[in-house]
């Protein structure tokens, strides 16, 4: 674990972690939290939609939600790299918190292609939604709920 | 800075009197058969349900900046926060309940009978339980017998209100609720993944409707949009039944905590937002391919940044505070 005690050592993680700034840890940790919020919640309400909830809204203009979901995602990538960097010897030695990343790729990749497979069909709105976006719709929310319950456990599981 | 036991005292007639008046408004839309005061009770039962988690909360604050002084007596301390427990649990049924039917009758127009039903009979209980709350409350501190008459008197009074409750172990105490959660090591850490998953699920439905308003997805009228709500208030559910349980476990951890004040101040704005964007008129007219009127816009902006203020105070709850 000699990279994960450089990582921590480094003066960058060492303001994080140790600064007692609000501005630090607990901002990063604001961050990641809000940019958790924004793509699961919004993946879910996605994800209803496909399921049958609301029948009249069209599901199409829901694609302007996906810039918002980036934009999250990548703020969760940053602020959770500040957050590991601060803890790197202990989060890098968790399974759980690999267990996480998973279920995070998985999310990110289902998010991926509801868009490649659901949305980029023109006739979306015309006819019923096929098996392939039920099914890429109730995986996302399991692996969004997989990846939260997961980040929990971290502060559990040390 | 105002802490949470002058909270508590500024708020803990609401649920009370708060409730009777709801009550009676009730009544007299029944007997004047008003559509309009039927809407406005249900609302009233909302924002009352809604404050009384800081009346609820306050309390637990109140306890712990009370119950060392002299001629405070604990046995009955914990025979009010268990009565406050209680009523607590059927003011935000009640509370709920409304909230559906308001949710109901925007859409349909029509009664939500079963809900008014339910209503009636919960709002009913909840009287009774707060009134009985109110009056444990009240004989908790005396001070206008003691300046008077003493130590030995007082003494005595809290004896004789101390003889007056019931003995038996209650169905449901804040106690039990504390024991549960710390007696397995996999509670509390379930019960943040549900708080968690309840969060993400109440501010994505929160930002596509608010999102709407504000001219995103415009070609979305707001009716269709309205029918994902009861999502966003199955997620506050769910929260309010976490969060009451990690406060009612671990109180210490929140009663003096200028986090957790800003918390539920943003709490109680996000849930005014969520009421507005339900039951009123202003988001419910805004049809296909509209701009929102700009006071609605205002309301959608406040919702939106509120839940992130709920969010930014309950994360910094162990920082800015002393949590955990």
């Amino acid at each position: 674990m000699d990279f994960a005690q450089a990582l921590q050592d480094s003066t960058i993680a060492q303001w994080i972690g140790q600064s007692g700034s609000l501005f630090g840890y607990p901002l990063f940790l604001f961050l990641h939290t809000l940019g958790l919020a924004t793509i699961a919640g919004l993946s879910a309400g996605i994800t209803f939609r496909i399921l049958g909830i609301a029948p009249t809204l069209r599901l199409a203009p829901m694609v302007r939600l996906y810039p918002v979901m980036w934009i999250a995602f990548a703020m969760t990538v940053v602020s959770g790299l500040a957050l590991l960097m601060a803890d790197a010897t202990t989060k890098l030695a968790q399974p759980v918190f690999y267990v996480k990343l998973l279920f995070v790729g998985l999310g990110v990749v289902t998010m991926q292609l509801m868009r490649n497979r659901v949305f980029a069909d023109p006739q979306v709105d015309e006819r019923p939604f096929t098996s392939t976006a039920r099914t890429l719709a109730v995986m996302s929310l399991l692996f969004w709920m997989g990846a939260t319950i997961a980040g929990r456990l971290i502060a559990y599981l040390v | 800075m105002p802490t949470l036991s002058h909270v508590h005292l500024l708020l803990n007639h609401v649920p009370t009197v708060g409730t009777a008046i709801a009550i009676a408004l009730l009544i007299v839309s029944f007997v004047r058969q008003s559509d309009e005061l039927k809407r406005v009770a249900l609302e009233a039962f909302f924002v009352i349900a809604l404050l009384t988690i800081p009346a609820y909360t306050s309390g637990l604050a109140a306890q712990i900046q009370i119950q060392d002084l002299p001629g405070v007596s604990t046995v009955l301390i914990e025979a009010h926060e268990d009565a406050a427990l209680w009523s607590f649990i059927f003011m935000q049924l009640t509370g709920g309940f409304a909230w559906y039917a308001l949710w109901k009758r925007r859409r349909t127009g029509g009664q939500a009978r079963t809900s008014m039903v339910a209503i009636v009979l919960l709002s009913a209980l909840t009287m009774a339980m707060t009134a009985r709350t109110a009056n444990l409350g009240g004989e908790i501190r005396h001070p206008e017998i003691a300046a008077a008459a003493g130590e030995a008197v007082l003494a005595q009074e809290v004896a004789e209100s101390e003889a007056q409750l019931d003995t038996d172990p209650p169905f449901l105490s804040a106690n039990q609720i504390g024991l549960f959660l710390t007696d397995r090591v996999w509670v509390w850490p379930a019960f943040e993944s549900l708080h968690f998953i309840g969060m993400w699920l109440i501010f994505g439905i929160v930002l596509i409707a608010n999102l709407r308003l504000l001219g995103w997805m415009k070609t979305w009228s707001f009716p269709d949009v309205h029918r994902l709500l009861p999502w966003a208030a199955l997620g506050f559910a769910v929260n309010t039944i976490t969060g009451m349980v990690f406060l009612t476990a671990s109180p210490g951890m929140y009663a003096d905590n200028p986090s957790f004040l800003w918390k539920i101040g943003f709490l109680m704005i996000a849930g005014l937002s969520l009421l507005y964007t339900t039951a009123f008129e202003g988001p419910w007219w805004v049809g296909s391919g509209q701009n929102a009127p700009v006071r609605v816009k205002a309301v959608a902006a406040t919702a939106i940044l509120s839940w992130i203020g709920v969010m930014y105070f309950g994360r910094m709850l162990p920082f800015i505070g002393n949590a955990f």
